[in-house]
């Protein structure tokens, strides 16, 4: 099966640093592909790559079987590519509808079209099966960690987008609400998503992961499916940029 | 020579599919009944229209198709007519429910129980004096078709007797059900099943599993239970106590376990080893609420707790990569309090798993936690209910209303 999103030979420079050494990585449609690497690796940096923020300095990023230009976030966002960033980007003074058309509100001539970006605001979430948001018309202040958590990977879902990146999504929440975060990335990826997903705590990278993508130093240790490593050969990756024949050889 | 089914046979099985669609679909048109079951529009018609006669769907015109053409009627189950009661024994909470036709939940009672009382027998007065309460709230046209029971000890496939329960202090046979349907006085049978087993029914009915033919079921609450569903089939064994794996030995030699042995999955990975093992098994301290704190100090860096969380995971992984060399499950689900479990310590589960579990069949296994969460074994018991409902409609119907 050909990967939906595919970066191969990435290089990153931020002026005489570089940050990302000869990258590849894939996501496949269906699949939790999890990103993992210490502070530092260079996790952040190929997420922004791939998402238009940062102009790449070789390599190329193929998609759905075909090379593409990513030149800005509009770019990324026409492909279908979504990314949720640590601090959400959320508004605590709108409320949920508001928050999830910011930017791309429907119109109906000169006025919003208020009851269609309701209605699918409303469709979004309970095709995600969030049941855990009494209104959407609700302010975003008044909601909870996992509550905001799981409205911007609605936001980022509202627009079929096929590949959403997730970057430390369980981050500060408490027990309850990372379960439901979970398996909420996980319900993504069962609808057909490809969706990537930035952690550091490997208790949630191996509950949802089918594969495990190692950054170490901003080279790519390796790329393995979950099913055929343990927890102590995907902490020598992130530690050492390799274990056994797996890794980085030197 | 064994004569081929009769036409009646024939009509009494199709009526049955065809309620079992709307049942667990919820509620769908003329038309896609027609393609899905494989038979023609007018059986499809003389279906729905004896079923709607009955009471058990009514036919509707759909709000809106946005397409041409004379738009076909949407079948939908009669829920808030049509109802079982599902009852579930847990060793912290007794529940009761009256369940609508198609499975939505019309009203439900739930009470915290003291641990070990009271025993089984004194049980049922309890859970009928819910029931009662809710039947009398009811309007007079509805009909109650049935009634069963989810309990967390084996159940006797023959008679239906509640045989064994060490987490629920059954020392000898208890006939559960008969004592159940007599409190009762509705003149129903009450059909009762192991928890996890209903649980495991329910997952793939209405759940997680839903697509799934082949899929083991975990259940943890004081101890651990299963069901184990292979080519869409509940695996029950000769006298319907399979699927124990909470019993099967991890660690021989290891702690006592309940059931008399040492070392078994429950013993290694219920609810008292990690609160033991996390130095929190206190009086007054046990259940779901316990179990998650364990994992939310780990979460927070207690090491200790990360320490047992560890160590069950380890045995957890262990005793699935077991379960999932023997059976090759399409999926495995954590429901009760191995959700949390699970998502606090998947690192060592999965790490068993790569260990221990044969290469081909831990490729395309998928590790899931439960979607119908403490729902699972009541929703499982009431499906358990509608059971001779769905196998013969009018039958039933016309038992219950008579």
């Amino acid at each position: 099966m050909t990967p939906l999103l595919e970066v191969r030979g990435i290089d990153k420079s931020f002026g005489p640093v570089q940050v990302l050494h000869d990258v590849a990585f894939s996501a496949h449609a269906g699949e939790v592909t999890a990103l993992v690497g210490d502070n530092g690796a260079g996790k952040s940096t190929l997420v922004k790559c791939v998402g238009g923020i940062y102009p790449i300095d070789s390599g190329e990023i193929v998609f759905d079987g075909r090379p593409v230009q990513v030149h800005g976030p509009r770019d990324a966002g026409e492909l279908g590519i979504e990314i949720v960033y640590q601090d959400l980007a959320l508004c605590d003074n709108l409320d949920i509808v508001q928050n999830m058309f910011l930017g791309r509100e429907r119109r109906r001539g000169l006025v919003l079209d208020e009851a269609s970006m309701e209605e699918l605001a409303e469709k979004t979430l309970s095709s995600l099966s969030v049941r855990t948001v009494k209104s959407i018309r609700q302010q975003v202040s008044s909601l909870s960690g996992g509550q905001r958590q799981t409205v911007a990977i609605a936001k980022a879902v509202l627009w079929n987008s096929k590949v959403v990146i997730l970057d430390e999504p369980t981050a500060a929440l408490g027990v309850a609400q990372t379960a439901q975060v979970l398996e909420l990335v996980r319900r993504l990826a069962d609808k057909g998503l490809a969706v990537v997903l930035i952690s550091h705590n490997m208790n949630d990278v191996f509950a949802v992961s089918d594969q495990i993508a190692a950054l170490y130093l901003g080279r790519m240790a390796a790329q393995v499916r979950t099913a055929d490593v343990t927890h102590a050969q995907v902490v020598e990756l992130i530690t050492s940029g390799r274990s056994g024949d797996l890794g980085i050889v030197s | 020579m064994r004569a081929g089914p009769s036409q009646e046979d024939i009509r009494r099985h199709n009526l049955g599919a065809l309620l079992r669609h709307v049942h667990l679909g919820g509620p769908i048109s003329r038309a896609e009944l027609t393609s899905r079951m494989g038979l023609n529009r007018s059986t499809i018609m003389a279906l729905t229209s004896d079923l709607t006669a009955a009471g058990l769907v009514r036919e509707e015109l759909p709000r809106e198709t946005g397409r041409a053409g004379r738009p076909s009627l949407v079948v939908r189950p009669e829920s808030s007519r049509v109802y079982v009661f599902a009852f579930d024994v847990s060793p912290d909470r007794l529940a009761v429910a009256r369940v609508g036709l198609g499975g939505l939940i019309l009203d439900r009672r739930e009470v915290a129980r003291e641990r070990g009382s009271p025993a089984l027998g004194e049980l049922a007065g309890v859970l009928a004096g819910f029931a009662r309460q809710m039947r009398r709230r009811t309007r007079d046209d509805t009909v109650c078709v049935g009634a069963a029971a989810a309990v967390p000890g084996g159940v006797r496939k023959a008679d239906g007797v509640v045989a064994f329960g060490p987490n629920l202090g059954v020392e000898e046979a208890v006939p559960f059900g008969e004592e159940l349907g007599r409190r009762l006085g509705l003149g129903l049978p009450v059909s009762v099943g192991n928890d996890a087993n209903l649980a495991a029914l329910a997952e793939h009915s209405r759940g997680v599993g839903a697509a799934v033919k082949d899929l083991i079921y975990l259940h943890g609450d004081v101890g651990i239970g299963g069901g184990i569903i292979t080519g869409g089939h509940l695996l029950g064994g000769h006298d319907g106590y399979g699927g124990e794996v909470g019993h099967i030995v991890v660690n021989p030699g290891g702690r006592a376990c309940g059931c008399g042995s040492h070392g078994c999955l429950e013993a290694e990975v219920g609810e008292r080893a990690l609160l033991e093992a996390a130095g929190r098994f206190r009086s007054g301290q046990h259940g779901r609420d316990a179990v998650r704190a364990v994992v939310e100090a780990a979460d927070r860096g207690d090491i200790v707790a990360q320490e047992a969380l560890k160590r069950v995971g380890d045995w957890l992984g262990l005793g699935i990569a077991n379960l999932v060399n023997i059976f090759n499950p399409e999926m495995v689900i954590f429901g009760g309090m191995l959700r949390e479990v699970y998502l606090g310590s998947a690192a060592q589960v999965r790490s068993r798993l790569t260990l221990h579990a044969m290469a081909p069949q831990r490729e395309r296994l998928r590790l899931r936690t439960s979607s119908l969460a403490d729902d699972a074994t009541l929703v499982g018991a009431a499906e358990l209910a509608f059971a001779h409902v769905l196998a013969d409609p009018l039958e039933v119907l016309a038992r219950a209303g008579s």
